[in-house]
């Protein structure tokens, strides 16, 4: 039950700090684009907080399903977080931390965010739920020889182990399949953490949140709180296989404040590659990129199967 | 072991002495098959481990004798669970086909597949497996034939052309294998000392046939074309376990025969294409239960990765890499019954209520029929392998297999197994967007066509409960995962040898000591559920009742022709992939004040790569030899005097 404790504690703080990161990224992005942006770091806190407070729409034609949806894609994103051994290390048999729960926790995630995209009846937010799963369709094969490398390497696909192994050096970039994989999977998370070229903050219609175009109100604040969850979660899934460091704290507490600010730098360093990139057509700008991730990612494996 | 077949045959014989009496044939044949099945998963599962025989005369035609070994009551439990199911959904289903023809005569076809489907299994010689596998396949072919028009008949007759195919790879892989033993007994195959040559020749004989039947690539193609055709609980049995008991056939001569390594790697190789290949192609459907076929292949392939990593187990000496593989895609084969099982009755209400197989003008279902709505959207998320439901565990299993077949020695073998598991991954990627499609487009939005959706209504309470079983093992396999392994893994130990702690309380284990407790996952999710809500009350949201409204559509009047369909949801996978769809993509402009007529469907290029090119020689021939059948009996005498003389050559040659 002590471990149950602390994954509850863990998703909470972590849903808690997640905002302030979101807002560091929007004042910086604010800067480099030369505009004023939001006054300080809490502007997302009080955007959940006021449309916390409007009244809601809710599309005629949709059923129980579109209603729920904000709170199941919350519960998906908490429980991916929940994954993450942060707080529990060493606590291998938990029966929980692994990878295929995470990769299918996020399969969940985009199955609900398809489901209530068309079923709200929404053109836009179907056309944008059709390219949610057409990204998925293409990190997967990078997100997965990546996993498949460190997996294979380490001889398991449980998270508490794996991140140990690499904690005590007996996996770790030394192993040159280890390293390249690194690569790729940063691309794959990049992308999953829902970035330009791969989403349009701004033309939110179109792409990621236009899924969500018919919520508002309460609901509205929950599937955006439910998406920062996830992409803290896809960063965390990083830093614990390939950056699991935390100068050796066993105190769960500090271990979190580690990994909390870890990830932040990893969330709002993003804004840097977000601004500066170019934009593409969803399937062009795919060809393109995905295609050398893919091959990073081949590299990577290759390398394993010849036993470098 | 005999009680369960004869009240399959009492179900058969009852039901057409109400030949007179149709709708009463048809509840009590039904409600017969519901009674025996209920039975038989009872039986099958109590004596899980035990070995029972069974003769009937001893000297009539080859003794009928027959065997149920642990794995054949392994696969008898599915078959009876399957059609437990089936059967309480087909008592008011049935009333369907009332005008098509006799209910009696249905009732007493589908008792009759089930039970030769049962003596298959149980078959402990060539003469009587091959016997029961024809009943199993011409039962089939009647039962499609229902369903009568043009396209379910074209459909029957080529399932019934590859269905030969296969039906003489397999006995002349049973002649071969008995021609070495010197008997046609199975007891006798078991230590048989066989060539490389010999034992390969078999094998591939056996691989293909029994493949065909189970519709992997590239034998698939009839499979999306029958097992539609077929009245909906009769495609749940079809896609739910007849394609299994072909999986049953592949296991057994894997068991006969030396194996060896890159047979495994074969199936693995075989496993992962028809994976890829099988989604790919649903995604592009529109008729949903030709979807559900294509995805049937598809599970098929997922089910041959778990076997064939257990056929390289065996043959490199690693009993334990054997015992994994095979608990894998034996926890495949339970949770692809119950699922598309499940799928193929919701489709069949869809059918009942809206009768159009096209989901493009179907919507907003959900509302006229939530229970419906609700079992397929939990057979939607089990076979896309959402945790906790049970697709995921057998997922979960066929990967640490793979893993750990990954992790041998050998480039080759490294290579298969490494990108199997990606093709594994990817194709649980299409899956989500293959599901999320049919399920959203049929039940969710607004309807697509008004009229369609005002006729429709919940189906009758039989169907729903033979739906809700389904959804109840849905549920029970994958959060009583540990109980489900433990049970196949006792099965797998006794004959692979291998075996490993495979689970430690609720959690299931691997031997790479990774470890998953579903209901530790459902737990969390429950958990993580309760989050929202608490922060709702402390932020004291707004929770009035929300406002209806229609759909925003940038300012213009909604009309329900905006949502999207199925075909654009799909639309940038088509156009990525149409180097392998190949569709034609055709346009046509009406003028200005009608709509643009659109039509892109993927076509199945093996079809016309691989079967095209046979059924035209075949025809052309046939038209040749038609000259030799002119109606002249003195011909046909001569041909006869010809035959006769041929034969007395050949026995004075010797």
């Amino acid at each position: 039950m002590t471990i149950l404790f602390w994954m509850i504690f863990q998703v909470v703080m972590i849903a808690l700090a997640a905002p302030l990161f979101d807002g560091i990224a929007r004042v910086l992005r604010a800067r480099l684009q030369s505009r004023k942006g939001p006054p300080d770091f809490f502007q997302t806190y009080r955007d959940i907080i006021k449309l916390y407070k409007r009244s809601r729409t809710a599309p005629r034609c949709a059923h129980w399903f579109f209603t729920y949806a904000p709170f199941f894609l919350y519960a998906t994103g908490a429980a991916m977080l929940a994954a993450m051994p942060i707080t529990y290390g060493g606590l291998e048999s938990v029966g929980y931390a692994d990878i295929f729960v995470l990769v299918y926790l996020a399969a969940l995630l985009k199955f609900v965010f398809g489901v209530a995209s068309i079923d709200s009846g929404n053109p836009f937010a179907a056309v944008g739920g059709s390219r949610e799963q057409m990204i998925g369709v293409f990190v997967e094969p990078v997100l997965i020889i990546s996993l498949l490398v460190v997996m294979l390497l380490a001889g398991t696909s449980n998270l508490v182990v794996i991140q140990q192994m690499v904690l005590n050096g007996e996996v770790g970039f030394f192993m040159p399949a280890y390293a390249v994989a690194s690569i790729s999977f940063l691309w794959a998370m990049y992308v999953e953490s829902g970035r330009n070229p791969y989403d349009l903050a701004e033309a939110e219609q179109e792409l990621q949140e236009g899924v969500l175009g018919e919520y508002s109100g309460s609901d509205f604040g929950i599937a955006q709180a439910a998406l920062i969850l996830k992409q803290f979660a896809m960063i965390g899934l990083f830093i614990t296989i390939f950056q699991p460091w935390n100068f050796g704290l066993e105190h769960p507490f500090l271990a979190l404040i580690v990994f909390l600010v870890k990830a932040g730098v990893f969330y709002v360093a993003a804004v840097f590659i977000d601004n500066f990139g170019a934009r593409y057509k969803l399937l062009s700008g795919f060809k393109s990129n995905a295609t050398a991730a893919l091959s990073i990612s081949v590299v990577a494996l290759v390398l394993y199967i010849v036993g470098v | 072991m005999a009680q369960v077949y004869l009240l399959f045959l009492v179900g058969c014989v009852v039901s057409i002495l109400l030949y007179k009496k149709n709708e009463l044939a048809a509840k009590v044949g039904f409600s017969i098959a519901a009674v025996s099945s209920l039975y038989g998963i009872i039986y099958f599962l109590s004596n899980l481990g035990v070995t029972s025989e069974m003769n009937f005369g001893n000297d009539f035609l080859f003794n009928p004798h027959f065997v149920l070994d642990p794995i054949g009551n392994f696969f008898s439990f599915v078959i009876c669970l399957i059609a437990f199911a089936a059967s309480v959904y087909a008592i008011q289903y049935s009333q369907e086909y009332a005008k098509k023809g006799s209910l009696a005569v249905m009732a007493m076809l589908y008792n009759l597949f089930i039970v030769s489907m049962l003596l298959v299994i149980a078959a402990a010689n060539v003469f009587w497996f091959m016997i029961f596998w024809e009943v199993m396949t011409v039962v089939s072919y009647f039962l499609i034939c229902f369903n009568d028009s043009k396209q379910s008949m074209r459909a029957t007759i080529i399932y019934m052309g590859i269905a030969h195919l296969g039906g003489a790879m397999i006995l002349t892989a049973f002649l071969l294998l008995a021609g070495q033993s010197g008997s046609l007994d199975f007891a006798s195959f078991a230590n048989v000392d066989l060539s490389a040559g010999m034992a390969t020749a078999i094998f591939l004989l056996a691989f293909i046939g029994f493949g065909s039947k189970a519709g992997m690539f590239p034998m698939h193609v009839w499979l999306p074309k029958a097992h539609p055709a077929a009245p909906s609980n009769v495609s749940a049995l079809m896609s739910g376990v007849m394609i299994k008991v072909a999986l049953f056939g592949i296991i057994k001569f894997c068991l006969w025969l030396p194996v060896m390594e890159w047979w495994g790697l074969l199936i693995i190789t075989i496993g992962a294409i028809s994976a890829l290949l099988g989604i790919l192609y649903a995604l592009t459907q529109h008729d949903y239960k030709a979807l559900l076929a294509y995805s049937s292949v598809e599970n098929i392939g997922i089910i041959l990765l778990g076997i064939g990593t257990g056929v390289y187990g065996m043959a490199s000496g690693s009993p334990v890499l054997a015992a994994v593989g095979f608990l894998g895609g034996m926890f495949h084969i339970l949770n692809h019954a119950t699922f598309k099982g499940l799928l193929f009755l919701g489709a069949g209400s869809v059918l009942y209520t809206t009768h159009t197989k096209d989901m493009e003008v179907l919507g907003g279902l959900a509302r006229k029929m939530p229970y419906t709505a609700f079992a397929f959207l939990v057979g939607s998320m089990a076979i896309t392998a959402l945790p906790p439901l049970n697709g995921f565990m057998s997922e979960w299993v066929t990967y640490q297999a793979l893993i750990q077949g990954a992790m041998g020695e050998g480039v080759s073998s490294r290579t298969v197994f490494t990108v199997s598991i990606v093709a594994l991954a990817l194709t649980g990627a299409l899956a989500v967007m293959c599901f999320v499609k049919v399920y959203t487009v049929i039940f969710g939005g607004t309807p697509r066509d008004e009229k369609i959706w005002e006729n429709a209504r919940e189906v009758p309470v039989s169907m729903i409960a033979g739906m809700f079983i389904l959804v109840v093992g849905c549920f029970a396999f994958g959060l009583g995962a540990n109980v489900v392994v433990e049970q196949i893994m006792s099965v797998v130990t006794g004959f692979t040898g291998g075996s490993f702690v495979s689970t430690d309380g609720m959690a299931v284990k691997s031997p790479l000591g990774s470890i998953v407790s579903t209901p530790f996952i459902s737990l969390i999710l429950l958990g993580s559920l309760m989050l929202p809500f608490v922060t709702l009350i402390v932020f004291k949201a707004n929770r009035d009742k929300p406002r209806k409204t229609d759909p925003w559509a940038c300012g213009f009047k909604y009309s329900s022709r905006m949502q999207m369909t199925a075909s654009p949801f799909t639309g940038d996978l088509r156009r990525l992939m149409n180097w392998l769809f190949k569709a034609d993509i055709h346009y046509e402009d009406q003028g200005y004040f009608k709509p643009v007529k659109y039509s892109n469907h993927a076509r199945d290029i093996w079809w016309d790569a691989l079967y095209a090119p046979v059924i035209n020689f075949v025809s052309k021939m046939s038209d040749k030899i038609e000259k030799m059948q002119n109606g002249n009996s003195n011909l046909y005498t001569a041909y006869i005097l010809v035959a006769l003389f041929f034969f007395l050559g050949i026995s004075h040659v010797k």
